[in-house]
C-alpha cells in the first residue's frame, strides 16, 4: 500500500460517518501538509482502495447545500483496518530503528522541528 | 453573490463526468464552489484524473489485447483482401494501428461513460460502433491534414466493417466490467474476471459472426 493510500485510509478511519470526497480531501491535505493534494488524486485513489476491498462507499440522500446532489460516503472495511494496522506498525518500527540509530535527542529535536514547520 | 456555479458551468462539467460518478463529483465540486474562476480551475484539474480513474475500472487488461488484435487484424485482412500492394508499401503496417488504436479509445471512453447496469446484450454493440465513428472521424481529419497517415478508402470501411463484428463479438464473450453489479464489499477487481458463466447464444453470437468473415473472405479470394 503506498503512503497516499495510507493518508486516505487514516482520514476515512478519523471522520468516521462523514467521510466523503470534500472531507477526505481537506483531512489528506491536512495529513500531507506541507504537500498540496488534489481533490482528483483523492478520486482516484478512493477507487483504486475500493477496488482493493479496503474502503466501501454507498450514496446518501441528495442535500440542498450541495446543489441536490448525493455524497458517496466511504468507511473502512475489516481488510482496510488491517492494512491500516500493518502500515502503523511498519512506521513504528521505522521510527524506533532511526531513533535507535541516530539518538533519541535527535528524534525529540527533529520530531519539534518538523512539528514547527509544518504547524 | 450566488451561493453555487451556474447551470450553465455544472452541465459543461457534467457533460464530462462520467454518469457513474456524476452525481457526487458535481455535488462536491458544488460544495467547494467559492467562485466561478475558483470552480473552473477546480473542474479542470479534478475531472481528467476521474475519467482516467473510470477507463482503469471499466477497461478489462485481460480483454483489452485481445480487442487490439481483433481491430488489428481486420484492418489488415481489409487491406489484404482489397488492395494487398498497401501491405508492402513502407508506413502500410504502422498506417494499420491508427485507426486501430483510435477505435479502442472509442471503445475505452464508451464503456467509461456507460451508465452501470443499464445495457442489454444489444447495446453492447455500442462500444465498437463509437470505436469504428472514432476510426472513420479521426481518418477523415488526417485526409484534411496529411494524405500520406489515412488509409485508402475500402480498407477503412472494410476494416471498421470487419473490427466492428469481431469486436461486438468479443463483447458479448467478454462484457465490460461496467455491466456487473457494483456496490459494497463487491470489489470490482474481483468482478472483472467473469468469463465464467457466459450463455451459450453469446458463443453461438461469435460463431456466427467468424463465419460471417469467412463467408466474405471466401467470396473475395
Amino acid at each position: 500500500m503506498g503512503q497516499f493510500e495510507q493518508l486516505v485510509l487514516t482520514a476515512i478511519l478519523s471522520l468516521h460517518d462523514d467521510a466523503y470526497g470534500v472531507t477526505i480531501h481537506s483531512k489528506v491535505q491536512e495529513l500531507a501538509r506541507p504537500k498540496a493534494v488534489s481533490l482528483g488524486a483523492v478520486y482516484v485513489t478512493l477507487d483504486r482502495l475500493e477496488d482493493k476491498g479496503l474502503v466501501a462507499s454507498w450514496m446518501t440522500e441528495p442535500k440542498r447545500e450541495r446543489g441536490g446532489r448525493a455524497k458517496r460516503c466511504y468507511r473502512l472495511e475489516a481488510l482496510g483496518e488491517r492494512a491500516l494496522q500493518e502500515s502503523a506498525a511498519t512506521a513504528k518500527r521505522v521510527w524506533d530503528m532511526i531513533s535507535e540509530v541516530w539518538g533519541k535527542d535527535w528524534a525529540r529535536e527533529w520530531g519539534k522541528r518538523w512539528g514547527k514547520e509544518v504547524g | 453573490m450566488s451561493s453555487g456555479p451556474s447551470k450553465i458551468a455544472e452541465t459543461i462539467v457534467g457533460v464530462f463526468v462520467p454518469p457513474a460518478c456524476r452525481e457526487e463529483v458535481l455535488g462536491d465540486l458544488y460544495e467547494r464552489y467559492r467562485s466561478a474562476g475558483r470552480y473552473g480551475l477546480d473542474a479542470a484539474r479534478t475531472v481528467p484524473l476521474v475519467i482516467a480513474s473510470r477507463i482503469r475500472r471499466t477497461a478489462n487488461p485481460q480483454v483489452l489485447p485481445m480487442q487490439a488484435f481483433a481491430l488489428y487484424e481486420a484492418f489488415l485482412g481489409a487491406a489484404w483482401f482489397t488492395n494487398r500492394a498497401f501491405l508492402s508499401e513502407r508506413w502500410g503496417l504502422p498506417r494499420l494501428a491508427i485507426p486501430t488504436a483510435i477505435a479502442l479509445l472509442g471503445l475505452l471512453l464508451e464503456d467509461a461513460y456507460a451508465r452501470p447496469g443499464a445495457r442489454s446484450s444489444l447495446q453492447l454493440a455500442r462500444g465498437p460502433l463509437f470505436g469504428v465513428l472514432f476510426a472513420l472521424a479521426s481518418q477523415g481529419l488526417l485526409r484534411m491534414t496529411d494524405w500520406g497517415l489515412a488509409l485508402p478508402s475500402w480498407i477503412l470501411y472494410y476494416g471498421c466493417a470487419f473490427g466492428f463484428v469481431l469486436s461486438s463479438a468479443l463483447r458479448l464473450l467478454f462484457p465490460p466490467a461496467s455491466d456487473r453489479l457494483q456496490g459494497i464489499s463487491v470489489p470490482a477487481d474481483w468482478l472483472k474476471p467473469a468469463a465464467a458463466g457466459v450463455p451459450k447464444s453469446r458463443f453461438l453470437t461469435l460463431a456466427a459472426a467468424v463465419l460471417l468473415l469467412a463467408y466474405i473472405v471466401w467470396k473475395r479470394s
